[in-house]
């Protein structure tokens, strides 16, 4: 999957984030390359999603992020795709599938109705993640798969150079999480854009991922995945007694059991 | 055709729509008038700011015109100039400490509306006769609303249908997640501020009607009861502005007719319909 030649690069250099008086991050360095897929992994709490929202400009932070690109790919700022690892909004709000892809795809309210471009364009980016029935359904009613899927098609309407998704797989069944995998996989390897991917799986991680960075805090390692899911940093992250073990169907598909004291603690802090 | 001859006109074509006897005296044509400027502002505020879930924030802007007022007897400023133009300050404030702090958004809220009604019942308590001048605003004087008052309302409307022209489709995005929107192309920070500080505008002009007590219905409660109707966003927002308006103009009448304060009838016929969209929603959901 890895392309040799890298288009552009993300540079992450000497991040730091404090929130309320504590360092969320600190001295984070790394390189997101395009084609590649990146991984970032660490336990609740490790400051995986904040990376996300100070890439993303929302959260303040002291240190440099660089967008690098040489000249022939392309000017400007870069365009970045974020599926969230879940949509906080209230589920009985009053806005159906097309009623939410409208409000990015026209100008005008789409209290004024939908455009018939907006309308085109909606059923366009359902089939592409192949959810086109679901165009006149609200949006509060929909599963976790089927929102991220969603979600998923239209970070990638606009022809993202970075993809940053938060936890791919949490919230989705485990047959869903496998097509969500697939289809991630195909589309990365037509486009070309580097992913960043954040993800407690590490199952999904060792297929997945090109990259791997070790978050808690600060960077434990980063490195090729092969190299970096060693026991060591394993449990330099998570503590002593973390292993991967293998559940359901024996196809190498391993989840992270972190140890039994250490497990107890702020399981939705992050 | 002049501005300041704009309301006589207005006034002359409602004596031909509205051929009824509460809208006969030249100073219900007014209060009928400014209901329909400020009902639809106020309730098409209201559909982002309940996707918002910004009720209590629209509620301690409404309070903090109570020390606008006081703040303007205090200083010989026109009371009408420091309430909005406190509400804006309130409004700019909260949101700037929202963004810079781990406390909850409610949290935020709530102790700038302690404080803020502190500081005004502090400038009240210590200047003597100012508490006649402030039941108007209390509960709202539509009956004697200015011409002034209605060419700033009008202007108000037509404001607020511009911004949200160019922001409503922003606004829904960043109510459903902040980041995904960012990452959209929504200006999160311009829109967070400029959002609160049109809702402050409409909420201070809004107290003229209903008074600050119940300026966060006019808002909420019409928005509130599309929502228990409506499946998609186009019906949720005009539903929303239809309640406003039937109730704000089956308010004012009744209210002439029963001798009750205009802006609580205003209110209650609101409820009334929210009770009537609660008991739709629950009939075609069985």
């Amino acid at each position: 999957m890895t392309v040799t030649t890298h288009h552009h690069t993300l540079e992450i250099r000497n991040l730091s984030v404090r929130a309320g008086g504590m360092e969320i991050l600190s001295g984070i360095h790394a390189d997101i390359r395009c084609g590649e897929v990146t991984a970032l992994v660490g336990p609740n709490g490790a400051g995986k999603t904040t990376l996300l929202l100070a890439i993303l400009g929302l959260v303040p932070c002291t240190g440099e992020i660089r967008f690098c690109r040489a000249a022939e790919h392309g000017k400007g700022a870069p365009r970045i795709g974020y599926v969230p690892q879940r949509l906080d909004f209230d589920r009985n709000a009053p806005m159906t599938v097309l009623d939410f892809l409208a409000l990015s795809s026209q100008r005008y309210p789409v209290v004024f109705g939908h455009s018939a471009r907006s309308k085109r364009s909606a059923r366009e980016t359902l089939a592409r993640v192949g959810v086109d029935h679901l165009v006149s359904r609200p949006l509060g009613k929909l599963s976790g798969g089927e929102l991220q899927r969603i979600l998923l098609a239209l970070a990638l309407r606009d022809d993202p150079d970075i993809l940053l998704l938060d936890e791919p797989v949490s919230g989705v069944d485990l047959s869903g999480e496998g097509l969500f995998c697939e289809f991630l996989g195909q589309i990365h390897s037509e486009s070309r854009f580097s992913l960043l991917l954040v993800s407690h799986d590490l199952s999904v991680v060792s297929r997945h991922a090109d990259r791997v960075i070790c978050l808690n805090r600060r960077i434990i390692c980063q490195g090729a995945t092969t190299e970096m899911l060693t026991p060591e940093n394993l449990e330099a992250m998570y503590g002593s007694g973390a292993h991967l073990v293998s559940h359901g169907p024996a196809d190498g598909r391993g989840h992270l059991h972190p140890p039994p004291a250490a497990g107890g603690d702020g399981n939705k802090r992050d | 055709m002049t501005v300041e001859s704009l309301p006589d006109f207005l006034f002359s074509a409602m004596g031909r729509i509205l051929p009824f006897g509460f809208a006969e005296p030249l100073f219900m044509k007014r209060a009928i008038l400014a209901m329909l400027f400020i009902a639809p502002a106020a309730a098409a505020v209201g559909v982002p700011l309940v996707h918002f879930r910004m009720a209590f924030f629209s509620d301690a802007i409404g309070h903090s015109a109570f020390t606008g007022v006081a703040i303007g007897v205090l200083l010989g400023v026109h009371p009408l100039l420091t309430m909005v133009a406190f509400g804006l300050f309130v409004a700019w404030a909260i949101t700037r400490v929202k963004g810079r702090t781990e406390l909850s958004p409610d949290t935020v809220i709530g102790v700038f509306f302690s404080t803020v009604i502190a500081l005004g019942v502090a400038i009240i308590s210590a200047q003597k006769g100012l508490t006649r001048n402030l039941q108007a605003y209390l509960y709202g004087d539509l009956l004697a609303v200015s011409g002034t008052e209605l060419l700033w309302m009008g202007a108000l409307l037509i404001a607020v249908g511009v911004y949200l022209f160019f922001t409503f489709n922003k606004i829904m995005l960043l109510g459903v997640h902040e980041g995904f929107a960012r990452s959209m192309g929504v200006p999160v920070h311009a829109l967070e501020v400029s959002f609160a500080l049109v809702v402050a505008l409409v909420v201070t002009t809004a107290i003229r009607a209903v008074g600050i007590l119940l300026v966060t219905a006019l808002l909420v409660v019409p928005a509130a009861a599309a929502r228990n109707v409506a499946r998609g966003a186009v019906s949720a927002f005009w539903v929303a502005i239809a309640i406003a308006v039937i109730s704000g103009l089956s308010g004012i009448a009744a209210s002439y007719y029963l001798d009750t304060a205009t802006g609580a009838t205003v209110v209650l016929f609101a409820a009334a319909l929210f009770a009537v969209t609660a008991m739709l929603k629950g009939m075609f959901r069985r």
